[in-house]
C-alpha cells in the first residue's frame, strides 16, 4: 500500500488483533457488519473512548472493483488515523479495550464457526448521546468508511477514578 | 528548531568531510574505517543525526563509536542486501544487452505512486541501484512525486544538484525497455524554478540518452532483418507467410465482429495486416502492394494471396500454393517441415486456425459475451432460483457429435457411415481423431484415438478434416435458435449450453422437443437435450438422451439415477480422482455417497470435497449464466515445437505474443502479470509417439509483473523475450511455449475514463435527455404563447381564472411532483440547455420574450429606485440586439437597461400593459420544462412565482383582483418548488436579476437541487446575486479546483477579510437564509457517508463566526439541524466545542 503502519510488538497482542480482524471479514464481506468499535474502558466497564469504523459495503460491486481507487482512499484514510493521536485523551493505566462489531442482524450461530468466535458483549453504554469527532470519511465503492471517535458528553455522569 | 540552519550548517561540514574520506571510504571491507569519524552523511538522516552524534553519549555502549559510524555499517549492509537480491531477480538473460538502468543510482524520496519498494524492485530487476539513504556521491537521480516548499525553495541544498525526477521516467522507462532522458520527468514543481540548471543537464545528459537509444534498435534491427529474410528465402515456407496471416485475420475480424467492441473491428484488422505485412515489406520491398491489400477486404485473402507469390517468389512456392488452395489441402498436405515451428514461421497463427482447442474455447467467449448483454434479467430473478431449488428447470443442450455432423450435413450419403474428423489424413496415422460419429464409435473409435488405430478398427472409416466456418455458421444458428426460446442461456461450448427455462411456461419437456426440432429443421445437424433441476442433473441427463434424445430426470428420480452412475461420469473428476476413489474402492456414485463429507474433505481437500459430497446427491447450486470473470488471457502451443536455434524460439515467442495480444484486444482487456510457462523435454524422454507432440516433459515457468497494463505487441514480446532469458535454456529441448497474461484490466475503464464515473455520463445524458425534451416542449410552448398572445387583448382576470383552475389541478397532482421530484433533481444547470432552446425559437417570438423579459429588468430596476413614475417607454424601442446581449451577461443587461431606464419615462399604462404580458409569457415560459416533464404540474407554481415579481407592480385593483382568484395556499406553492427550478433559472440565464428584488429570498427557492450538477447550480446563482458573500463563494468555486465539496471552498474564504463582508446591508437577510439553504442542504447530502467533510465545514464556519456577524447567524441557525441530522445517523453529537 506503500504506507508505514503501526503495529503491536506483542505477538499475542498481535494475534489477538489480527484474528480480530480477520474474524470481522467474512461478515463485512456479507455486509452484515454495521460498525466496528474499538472500545476503551475503565475497570467498571464503561467505556471512555470510542473509536468507531462505520461501514457500508456495496455488495453489487462483484468484482469490479477498482484497486487503484480504493487503495488511494485506503491509504488517506490510515494517514489521517496515524496523524489523530491529538484528538484522544491520555488513558490512565489499567483500563482494557476490546472490538466490538455491531451487525444489522444477528448472524445465525450454526452457520458456520466464524460466528462462534464472537461473543455477545457486556460493554456498558452510555447514558447521554456522546460527542462525536469524525476523523475520516472514505467512499470510495464499493466500500466507504467512516471513523469517528466518541467521547462520553459532558452531562454524562462521571466516572468514579478510582485509579491513578 | 530550524531545520534550515541545521541543514546548511552540516553541508558545509558534509562536503567537507566527503573530501576528506573519499578515499578510505570506498573500501568498507576495512573494518577499522568504523571507527573513523565518517564520510557517509546521507541527507535523510543527516539532519537529524548530527547534532545528536556529536552530543550524545548513549552510543558509547554500543559497538558503534557514533550515530555516523552506525549509519556507515547500516549503509553497507544494505546495499549488500541490494546487490544479493539484484544478482537473483535480474533477468541475465541475454547477457549482451545492457541493462536499463546501468548506472542508475535513484534515492526515492517521500511518498511516491508506485511505492519506493516497487521502485527498488524495478532497479534490482533492471540493473540500477536504490538508495535508502541520500548521499551525493552515489545517487544519481531523486525520486519524487512532490516537495514541500522548504525543499524547493532550498533546491540546491536538498538535491545537491542532482536531477529531481518523477517516478513516471522509471516506469516508462521500462515500459519502452531503454533509459530515457529525465528531463521530460522533470518534478513539475521545479521545472520553471531553475531553467538554467535543467537546460544544462538537458544537454549533458540527454546526448548521453540518445546514444543509448540508438544503440538499442540498432541491435533490434538486423534482427528483424534476418527473419523476414530467411522467410523470404526459404521458398516453400512463403506461401503460408502470405496467405495464412490473411486467412487469420478473416477469422479473428470475424470473431471481433461480435464482440461487444465495434471499432476494434477495424483497427484489429488494421493491426494484423500491419504485422503481417512488415517482413514482407522489409524483404519483398513492395510496400504499397501490401498497404493495397491492407485495404482490399479480407474476403480477397485467396486472392491476394495468389497474387502475392506470383508477383513475387520462385515457382515452387505456387505448388504449395495451389495446393493450399483446394479445399482438403489441410488433410493432403504431405509437408512435415511446415507442421512443426522448425518450417513455419508462421506456425503460431496456423496452430492456433487448425486447432479444435482454441475453436471451443475462443467460441465459448464469444457466445458469453455476444448473449451477455442480452440477459439483464439474470440478478433478480436468481435469487428466487435459490429460494426454490425444486421448481428449477435447467436444460442442457448438446449438438451430437458436433464436428462431424456439422461437416457431413452436406454428404447424406455418409449418414450412416463411420466419420471421423481430425486434422490430418496423414499416411502415418499419428494424428489424433477429435470427434467420431456414432457409427464409428459403434466400431470404438473415440476422440482422441490415433487414426493409425481408427482405421484399424475400421479400414472404412472415411475421415474429413475441420470446416471452421461450417462450424461457425452452425453455431451462430444453434445459438440462436437457444436464445429465441430462453434469456438466460449459458455458453458451455460452441456446440452446448445451459438454459434455465424455470420462467418458461408449458412443460419444459415440450419446449425441449421444439428447440430440437428447431435446431434440426435450421442445422440440419441434430441435438440431445438433458432437463433436471440443476445443471449437474441436466447435463448427466443428456448423457443418456444421447444421441438425438431428451431426457427428463425429476427430482424424485435424482438418487436413483445417482446411484449406479460411475463416478468417471461426474463432471470434475478425471483420471486422477477416478484412479484416487478406485483405490478406495468407489465405483459408482451410489457408492461415493457413503463417504463421509468430512473424510472426503480430508482426503481430496476442501473443495473437492465439497463438490464430491455435493454431485454424488445430485446438488449443484451454480446458476445457469453465472460466469466467471475469466481471470487469465493466453495462449499455449504444446504441438510441433521443435527450434533449430535460439532466432528460431523467438520468432515463435513474436509470433505467440501477437497471438496473445489479438486474444488480450478481443476480450477488451489489459494485463500486467505476465507468465511464460515452457515445457521442456526430460532428458531421458523419447520422441513422442503422438506425431510432433510434446511428450514426457518438465514444466517451467517463469512471471514478471509490469506497473502499466498492456495488450501492445511490441511489449508483449519484449517482456517475453526477457522472460524466455530467463530460463537459460537449450532450446532444442522446449517442446510447448505458453504465454499467459493475468492481472486483468479492462481496456474500457483505462482508455476511457473510469466507469464509475458513471454519474458523470449519467448527468450528461440526463442533460441532453433534457435538451430534447425542452426542444419537444418548444412546440408546446409556441402553441401556448400564441394563445397568450391572442388572449392578450383580453382582460387579465380571465387569465386569473384560467391559472386558478390550473393552481387546484396542481394540488392535486403535487404527489405526482414529488414523484418526479427525483427526476427532476438531478437536471443539471439549465442555463447552457435553455440557451439553445431560446436561439431555436422562431425570431419573432425570441424578440417578444427578449422585449418582455428587458421590460421585466425595466420594472425591476425601476421599483428599486422608486421612480416607477418617471419610467415612459413603448418596449418596441428596445433594440433586439441590446437584449440579446444582455442575455449572455446579465451585468451588462443591468447596465443597458438602466440606460434606458434614465432616458424613457413610463405611462403607467404602459406599465401595467407589460405586466400583463410578462404575466402572459411567463406562464408559456414555464411551459417548457412542464412539458417536458409534468406538464400540469408546473404551470400554477410558475404563474404564482411570477405573481410575486409582477403583482406588485400592478395597479392596485387589479392586484386585489388576482389575490381574490388566487386561493390563499399560493405559499404553499412553494413548498414543491423543485419543479420550479427548471423556469428558474431560463429567467436567471436571460439576466433577470432575481437577487435583486426584494422578495429575492422567495425566489431564490427552497428547492433541492441547489447541489446537483457540475458546477452545482448554486455557483451559477451565486455567481449572478449582488450580495457579496456569495459572489465570493461561487468564484471560490471555481478557484478551489471545483471539487463539488464545500471545504476547500471554505478554506479559501478563510483567507478573505470577513469583516468587509458584513459592510453590506442590503440583501443581509436573502443571503443568510440562501446559506443556511446551501449548507442544510449540503449535510443532507453529506451526512450518511461523508460527516468528515461536514465536521471540517462546520468548523471552518465556526472560525468564521468569530469574525462575522452573518455566519453567526447562520452557524446558529444551522448547528441544531446539523446535530439533530447526527443524532439520527450517528446517536451523538457532533463534538464542536471550542477549547480546540
Amino acid at each position: 500500500m506503500n504506507l508505514v503502519v503501526q503495529r503491536a510488538r506483542h505477538p499475542q497482542l498481535r494475534d489477538y488483533i489480527h484474528s480480530a480482524v480477520f474474524g470481522l471479514l467474512p461478515f463485512i464481506q456479507k455486509g452484515m457488519v454495521e460498525r466496528a468499535a474499538v472500545i476503551f474502558f475503565n475497570t467498571d466497564g464503561i467505556p471512555v473512548e470510542r473509536f468507531v469504523f462505520k461501514l457500508a459495503v456495496n455488495l453489487s460491486y462483484g468484482s469490479k472493483v477498482e484497486e487503484a481507487d480504493l487503495e488511494f482512499s485506503l491509504r488517506s484514510f490510515l494517514i489521517k488515523l496515524s496523524v489523530s493521536e491529538s484528538l484522544t485523551k491520555v488513558l490512565p493505566r489499567n483500563y482494557r479495550w476490546e472490538i466490538t462489531a455491531y451487525f444489522r442482524s444477528l448472524p445465525e450461530a450454526s452457520a458456520n464457526k466464524d460466528v462462534e468466535q464472537w461473543i455477545p458483549t457486556d460493554t456498558r453504554q452510555w447514558e447521554q448521546p456522546p460527542l462525536l469527532t469524525p476523523i475520516k470519511s472514505m467512499s470510495s465503492e464499493p466500500l466507504c468508511v467512516q471513523l469517528y471517535i466518541e467521547h462520553p458528553s459532558l452531562s454524562e455522569p462521571k466516572p468514579q477514578n478510582g485509579e491513578v | 528548531m530550524s531545520m534550515e540552519s541545521t541543514r546548511s550548517d552540516k553541508s558545509a561540514k558534509r562536503s567537507f568531510n566527503n573530501n576528506r574520506n573519499s578515499a578510505s571510504s570506498n573500501s568498507n571491507s576495512n573494518p577499522s574505517n568504523k571507527k573513523k569519524k565518517t564520510s557517509q552523511k546521507t541527507l535523510g538522516v543527516a539532519w537529524g543525526s548530527n547534532s545528536r552524534s556529536s552530543s550524545r553519549s548513549s552510543f558509547s555502549n554500543s559497538p558503534f563509536s557514533n550515530f555516523g559510524s552506525y549509519m556507515v555499517e547500516k549503509n553497507r549492509k544494505l546495499q549488500n542486501q541490494f546487490e544479493a537480491e539484484a544478482s537473483t531477480s535480474s533477468h541475465g538473460g541475454s547477457g549482451s544487452v545492457k541493462p536499463i538502468f546501468d548506472g542508475v543510482s535513484i534515492f526515492v524520496d517521500g511518498f511516491t505512486v508506485p511505492s519506493s519498494q516497487e521502485l527498488r524492485g524495478y532497479m534490482l530487476k533492471h540493473g540500477g541501484r536504490f538508495e535508502n539513504y541520500f548521499s551525493r556521491r552515489r545517487v544519481t537521480h531523486i525520486i519524487c512525486s512532490n516537495l514541500p516548499d522548504s525543499k524547493i525553495k532550498n533546491l540546491r541544498s536538498f538535491s545537491r544538484g542532482l536531477p529531481v525526477v518523477k517516478p513516471a521516467w522509471i516506469l516508462e522507462s521500462v515500459a519502452v525497455n531503454k533509459l530515457l532522458s529525465w528531463v521530460p520527468f522533470q518534478l513539475d514543481q521545479l521545472a520553471n524554478n531553475q531553467p538554467k540548471l535543467s537546460s544544462f543537464f538537458t544537454l549533458k545528459r540527454s546526448s548521453v540518452s540518445n546514444s543509448a537509444s540508438t544503440h538499442a534498435p540498432c541491435q533490434v534491427n538486423p534482427e528483424a532483418e534476418d527473419s523476414s529474410l530467411k522467410v523470404g528465402t526459404s521458398g516453400d515456407t512463403y506461401f503460408s507467410e502470405v496467405s495464412e496471416p490473411f486467412e487469420h485475420r478473416k477469422q479473428i475480424s470475424r470473431e471481433s465482429d461480435d464482440l461487444v467492441n465495434e471499432n476494434s473491428n477495424a483497427s484489429l484488422v488494421e493491426e494484423t495486416a500491419g504485422s503481417s505485412g512488415k517482413p514482407c515489406e522489409v524483404a519483398m520491398g513492395i510496400p504499397s502492394n501490401i498497404d493495397a491489400e491492407d485495404e482490399s477486404s479480407v474476403k480477397n485473402d485467396l486472392q491476394s494471396s495468389h497474387y502475392q507469390p506470383t508477383a513475387l517468389v520462385s515457382s515452387n512456392c505456387i505448388n504449395n500454393q495451389n495446393m493450399k488452395g483446394s479445399p482438403s489441402s489441410m488433410v493432403s498436405e504431405p509437408s512435415n517441415q511446415s507442421h512443426s515451428t522448425l518450417g513455419d514461421p508462421n506456425f503460431v497463427e496456423n496452430y492456433f486456425k487448425n486447432s479444435r482447442l482454441h475453436f471451443i474455447g475462443t467460441w465459448r467467449n464469444r457466445y458469453r459475451k455476444r448473449f451477455h448483454s442480452l440477459s439483464n434479467g439474470f440478478n433478480c430473478t436468481s435469487s428466487n432460483i435459490k429460494a426454490s431449488p425444486l421448481k428449477t428447470a435447467i436444460m442442457h443442450v448438446d449438438m451430437d457429435c458436433f464436428f462431424v455432423s456439422v461437416v457431413i450435413r452436406n454428404h447424406p450419403e455418409l449418414l450412416d457411415k463411420p466419420v471421423a474428423v481430425c486434422h490430418s489424413d496423414n499416411t502415418k496415422g499419428t494424428a489424433e481423431i477429435s470427434s467420431a460419429n456414432y457409427p464409428a464409435r459403434d466400431y470404438g473409435i473415440k476422440a482422441g484415438m490415433f487414426v493409425r488405430n481408427a482405421k484399424a478398427l475400421c479400414p472404412h472409416l472415411v475421415i474429413f478434416p475441420y470446416n471452421f466456418e461450417a462450424y461457425e455458421e452452425v453455431a451462430d444458428q444453434f445459438y440462436n435458435v437457444l436464445h429465441k426460446h430462453g434469456n438466460k442461456v449459458q455458453a458451455v461450448s460452441c456446440d452446448e449450453a445451459f438454459l434455465d427455462v424455470t420462467d418458461s411456461e408449458g412443460d419444459p419437456q415440450l419446449l425441449a422437443s421444439k428447440i430440437r426440432k428447431e435446431i434440426f429443421e435450421t442445422t440440419r445437424c441434430t441435438a440431445s437435450v438433458g432437463i433436471a433441476g440443476n445443471m449437474l442433473m441436466a447435463r448427466l441427463a443428456t448423457r443418456t438422451a444421447k444421441p438425438d434424445g431428451q431426457c427428463y430426470i425429476p427430482p424424485e428420480r435424482v438418487d436413483d439415477y445417482l446411484s449406479q452412475l460411475p463416478i468417471k461420469a461426474l463432471p470434475g473428476i478425471g483420471h486422477v480422482l477416478e484412479e484416487k476413489l478406485k483405490k478406495q474402492n468407489v465405483w459408482t456414485c451410489g457408492q461415493l455417497r457413503m463417504i463421509s463429507k468430512d473424510s472426503l474433505q480430508k482426503d481430496f481437500g476442501l473443495k473437492t470435497g465439497e463438490m464430491l459430497w455435493n454431485y454424488s446427491r445430485g446438488v449443484d447450486n451454480r446458476l445457469v449464466g453465472l460466469i466467471q470473470e475469466s481471470k487469465s488471457v493466453g495462449a499455449e502451443v504444446n504441438w510441433g515445437v521443435r527450434f533449430k536455434d535460439l532466432k528460431d524460439a523467438q520468432n515463435f515467442l513474436s509470433n505467440l505474443c501477437k497471438e496473445v495480444s489479438l486474444r488480450l484486444q478481443g476480450c477488451g482487456v489489459e494485463g500486467r502479470t505476465f507468465t511464460l510457462k515452457i515445457k521442456k523435454r526430460r532428458k531421458d524422454a523419447e520422441e513422442p509417439i503422438k506425431y510432433m507432440g510434446h511428450g514426457d516433459c518438465e514444466n517451467l515457468s517463469h512471471s514478471t509483473t509490469v506497473p502499466v497494463a498492456t495488450d501492445d505487441v511490441e511489449v508483449l514480446q519484449r517482456i517475453t523475450k526477457q522472460l524466455f532469458g530467463s530460463f537459460h535454456l537449450d532450446v532444442k529441448e522446449i517442446r510447448g511455449v505458453g504465454l499467459q497474461v493475468s492481472r486483468l484490466e479492462s481496456t474500457e475503464n483505462s482508455k476511457q475514463g473510469l466507469e464509475r464515473n458513471s454519474l458523470k455520463s449519467w448527468l450528461a445524458s440526463a442533460s441532453a435527455r433534457t435538451e430534447e425534451l425542452c426542444k419537444n416542449s418548444h412546440v408546446a410552448k409556441e402553441s401556448s404563447n400564441r394563445g397568450c398572445e391572442g388572449e392578450g387583448d383580453e382582460t387579465l382576470g380571465q387569465l386569473c381564472g384560467n391559472s386558478v383552475g390550473l393552481s387546484i389541478q396542481m394540488d392535486s397532482n403535487t404527489s405526482n411532483g414529488a414523484a418526479c421530484l427525483n427526476e427532476v433533481s438531478v437536471l443539471p444547470p439549465l442555463c447552457h440547455l435553455d440557451m439553445g432552446v431560446l436561439k431555436s425559437l422562431p425570431p419573432e417570438l425570441f424578440s417578444e420574450l427578449n422585449e418582455i423579459y428587458g421590460g421585466k429588468l425595466v420594472d425591476l430596476i425601476a421599483k428599486n429606485k422608486g421612480k416607477t413614475e418617471n419610467i415612459n417607454h413603448t418596449l418596441s424601442a428596445y433594440s433586439h440586439e441590446k437584449i440579446e446581449g444582455a442575455m449572455k451577461e446579465g451585468q451588462a443587461a443591468r447596465l443597458s437597461s438602466m440606460v434606458f431606464q434614465n432616458e424613457i419615462p413610463v405611462e403607467n399604462k404602459a406599465e401595467q400593459h407589460i405586466a400583463k404580458e410578462v404575466l402572459a409569457v411567463s406562464g408559456a415560459e414555464s411551459f417548457v420544462p412542464a412539458s417536458g416533464l409534468k406538464k400540469t404540474d408546473l404551470i400554477p407554481s410558475s404563474l404564482s412565482q411570477v405573481d410575486t415579481s409582477v403583482l406588485q407592480q400592478l395597479p392596485e385593483e387589479l392586484k386585489v383582483d388576482i389575490l381574490e382568484h388566487l386561493p390563499a395556499h399560493r405559499m404553499q406553492v412553494f413548498s414543491p418548488n423543485v419543479l420550479l427550478d427548471p423556469t428558474e433559472i431560463p429567467l436567471e440565464a436571460l439576466g433577470t436579476k432575481t437577487a435583486e428584488n426584494n422578495s429575492g429570498s422567495k425566489d431564490f427557492v427552497l428547492d433541492n437541487n441547489l447541489w446537483v450538477g457540475i458546477p452545482p447550480q448554486w455557483v451559477d446563482k451565486f455567481k449572478v446575486s449582488n450580495c457579496l458573500i456569495l459572489n465570493i463563494l461561487a468564484e471560490m468555486y471555481y478557484k478551489s479546483g471545483s471539487t463539488g465539496n464545500l471545504s476547500p471552498i471554505l478554506q479559501r474564504i478563510s483567507s478573505v477579510s470577513l469583516h468587509q463582508l458584513d459592510a453590506f446591508q442590503d440583501g443581509w437577510d436573502e443571503a443568510m437564509y440562501i446559506l443556511c439553504e446551501l449548507l442544510k442542504q449540503y449535510i443532507k447530502l453529506k451526512i450518511e457517508l461523508d460527516i468528515e467533510e461536514i465536521y471540517v465545514c462546520f468548523r471552518l464556519l465556526r472560525r468564521f463566526a468569530m469574525k462575522s456577524e452573518l455566519f453567526i447567524q447562520v452557524y446558529n441557525i444551522v448547528s441544531p439541524y446539523l446535530q439533530a441530522l447526527v443524532g439520527e445517523n450517528y446517536g451523538g453529537n457532533l463534538h464542536m466545542s471550542l477549547k480546540d
